[in-house]
């Protein structure tokens, strides 16, 4: 029993130390990948997962977050950190214009809808060049200028090492807070919900105002995902939006466990891996390897495992551990 | 005035496509509650499927309709069989969302295999008939445009013959309407679903074969008609094959005049809020029955 208690613990001290260890840069690369679609798998998880409202909309919030900070940075001097806030602000405005429609519908419905919103994204930022004097530029995307040396001011290193530790500082705070939500009143009335809403409803639980609370909760932590990615990458594009990527994310969520604290980690642990590999060793030419790959998996998943794969895994050690004791 | 005409024109015969496309996707959302994200991706497979047929054997397009329908019957058929009724069979309550993820996997799958094979280049099906065009009182009408509005329109015809007038069409608007009370008619719902999802990708060979021959040929090509699909059946009423073929109609003219007006992606994202706003205001659509 003592070690599996201890087993979060350590899995922290490993993810501590690698950068450390690992001194080489494509691992820490795809460190830093699997971490941010961990992170971003997690903040889907909170509408997916705890409320069980299938989004299909999610790369609607990273876009947010990856534009409000770069167009606060280039024409307001904002540094992105507190344009991740405000970003993140942003986002959860919008995940309310988007909610009160999409929370009249349910399953399918709820996940066309969502996937028409982040749709209406993509095709306006890539259509429009500049906006009220601000330049979008389309489909082009948006380059932010490089600095020199290791900043926090500007949320630019040189060194990667800063960009891993920053990541797993997110990943370890929104594991944290859904955690808390889980626990709380508030994650009781979602999963009340996620299980069945007729019955949430008829005991007197705003099945809607709590949906929009879980909404709201995961758009900001969405967008600041997207900050993160701009910074990261010092390039963002209408892409983000896609939803294609909003596929891709809730993927990793379901692919892991949706609703379980780790499912998102597990999957990331499972899919970033698979497709930095194809990207490294197969190149740009084979570009869609990585999607067949992801394609097969969630087939995979779908037919044998349809909660994921943490559930199980939980099950069988849970019981492992109660005929020993 | 002339060009608003001669556009309004150009909509109604695309608007049939989207049409039929819509119906055989409400077919199957209608009847076995499948949200079929791989309908666009099977679409895709159609076109290229007559494309090589017409590059490797010279076969015609319409005539290779009825060897891409075929062979779409075979793969939906077999893919309700093996993939998704275990899932329906296994989860009464999750399966639509089970669904949809399979489905959307599948659509990963089929894209990106017709990527990796023939790459990321526009094609087009070249015939005799390619780009031709009737002058009617001075308006061009692009000819296999109308062939394939009109030969839509017949095999919807058909369809609705079909569901009317045999007796597994009437187990499939049986177990459409209810799935138990069907179930204790003596039907078996899960070979109506079975059949249903081999007749509606049947359709999509013929709509494939339809479109190759004004429509460019493109891996992620169906990704413009899954979601306009979907648009349109919830736009036309669940389950309702005129509502469906209307809207689609309905939807190609906005398109069209919206293009005289605007540009091309501000009229895609306004027929996106107009489904949103339906789906809100309106969810039976416009030729929709009530739902419970």
């Amino acid at each position: 029993m003592a070690w599996k208690r201890n087993l979060p613990y350590l899995a922290l001290l490993i993810a501590i130390l690698f950068p450390i260890f690992v001194r080489d840069p494509y691992f820490l690369h795809a460190a830093i990948m699997i971490l941010f679609s961990a992170y971003l798998a997690s903040s889907w998880n909170i509408i997916g997962g705890l409320a069980g409202q299938h989004s299909f909309g999610h790369s609607a919030f990273l876009g947010i977050g990856a534009y409000s900070s770069t167009l606060l940075l280039l024409y307001l001097n904002i540094p992105p950190f507190l344009g991740m806030i405000l970003g993140g602000m942003i986002a959860s405005l919008v995940s309310i214009g988007i909610g009160y429609p999409c929370f009249k519908l349910r399953g399918p419905y709820f996940a066309l809808s969502t996937l028409a919103f982040t749709e209406i994204f993509r095709i306006v930022v890539t259509t429009t060049e500049t906006i009220g004097g601000i330049d979008l530029r389309g489909a082009a995307g948006i380059l932010i200028p490089l600095r020199k040396g290791n900043s926090f001011l500007n949320f630019q290193f040189a060194d990667k090492t800063f960009y891993y530790y920053i990541i797993l500082a997110m990943l370890f705070l929104i594991l944290f807070i859904y955690k808390r939500m889980e626990k709380s009143r508030l994650g009781i009335f979602l999963s009340a919900i996620r299980d069945n809403e007729e019955a949430a409803r008829s005991l007197g639980i705003s099945a809607t105002r709590y949906k929009m609370i879980a909404l709201i909760v995961s758009g900001f932590f969405g967008a600041t995902a997207g900050t993160f990615y701009a910074q990261f990458f010092l390039y963002i594009e209408p892409i983000l939006f896609s939803s294609a990527l909003s596929i891709e994310i809730l993927l990793v969520a379901i692919v892991g466990g949706a609703g379980t604290l780790t499912g998102p980690l597990i999957g990331a642990l499972m899919l970033t891996p698979v497709s930095e590999m194809t990207r490294a060793y197969l190149g740009g030419t084979y570009a869609g390897v990585q999607l067949i790959l992801y394609g097969a998996i969630l087939v995979a998943v779908m037919m044998f495992a349809p909660q994921g794969i943490v559930p199980p895994l939980s099950r069988r050690y849970r019981s492992l551990f109660e005929r020993r004791a | 005035m002339f060009s608003l005409i001669e556009a309004t024109i150009g909509g109604i015969l695309m608007g049939g496509l989207y049409g039929f496309i819509a119906v055989s996707l409400s077919l199957i959302f209608g009847v076995a509650k499948i949200v079929n994200f791989a309908h666009g991706a099977l679409l895709m497979v159609a076109m290229f499927f007559v494309y090589w047929i017409l590059v490797l054997l010279k076969i015609d397009p319409y005539l290779a309709a009825l060897l891409a329908a075929a062979f779409l019957f075979f793969f939906g058929y077999f893919f309700q069989n093996f993939f998704i009724e275990p899932i329906l069979k296994r989860e009464k309550e999750t399966a639509p969302l089970t669904v949809i993820l399979l489905t959307s996997g599948l659509m990963l799958m089929l894209e990106n295999i017709a990527l990796l094979l023939f790459g990321a280049d526009y094609r087009m099906v070249k015939t005799s008939y390619t780009g031709k065009s009737w002058s009617v009182g001075g308006m061009m009408i692009i000819q296999p445009r109308m062939i394939g509005f009109l030969l839509s329109l017949i095999l919807v015809f058909l369809l609705e013959l079909y569901l009317r007038k045999t007796n597994l069409g009437r187990a499939i608007r049986a177990t459409s309407q209810d799935r138990e009370a069907a179930r204790l008619m003596g039907i078996d719902d899960y070979r109506v679903y079975k059949i249903v999802f081999g007749i509606g990708t049947t359709m999509l060979g013929f709509a494939g074969s339809f479109l190759s021959s004004f429509y460019y040929i493109h891996p992620a090509i169906g990704e413009i008609f899954v979601l306009k699909s979907f648009v349109i059946v919830v736009l036309g009423g669940l389950g309702s094959i005129s509502g469906a073929l209307l809207a689609g109609i309905i939807v190609g003219v906005i398109e069209s005049l919206g293009a005289q007006f605007m540009n091309s992606a501000m009229t895609e994202s306004l027929i996106f809020i107009i489904f949103i706003a339906f789906l809100v205001v309106k969810p039976t659509g416009l030729l929709g029955k009530r739902r419970e």
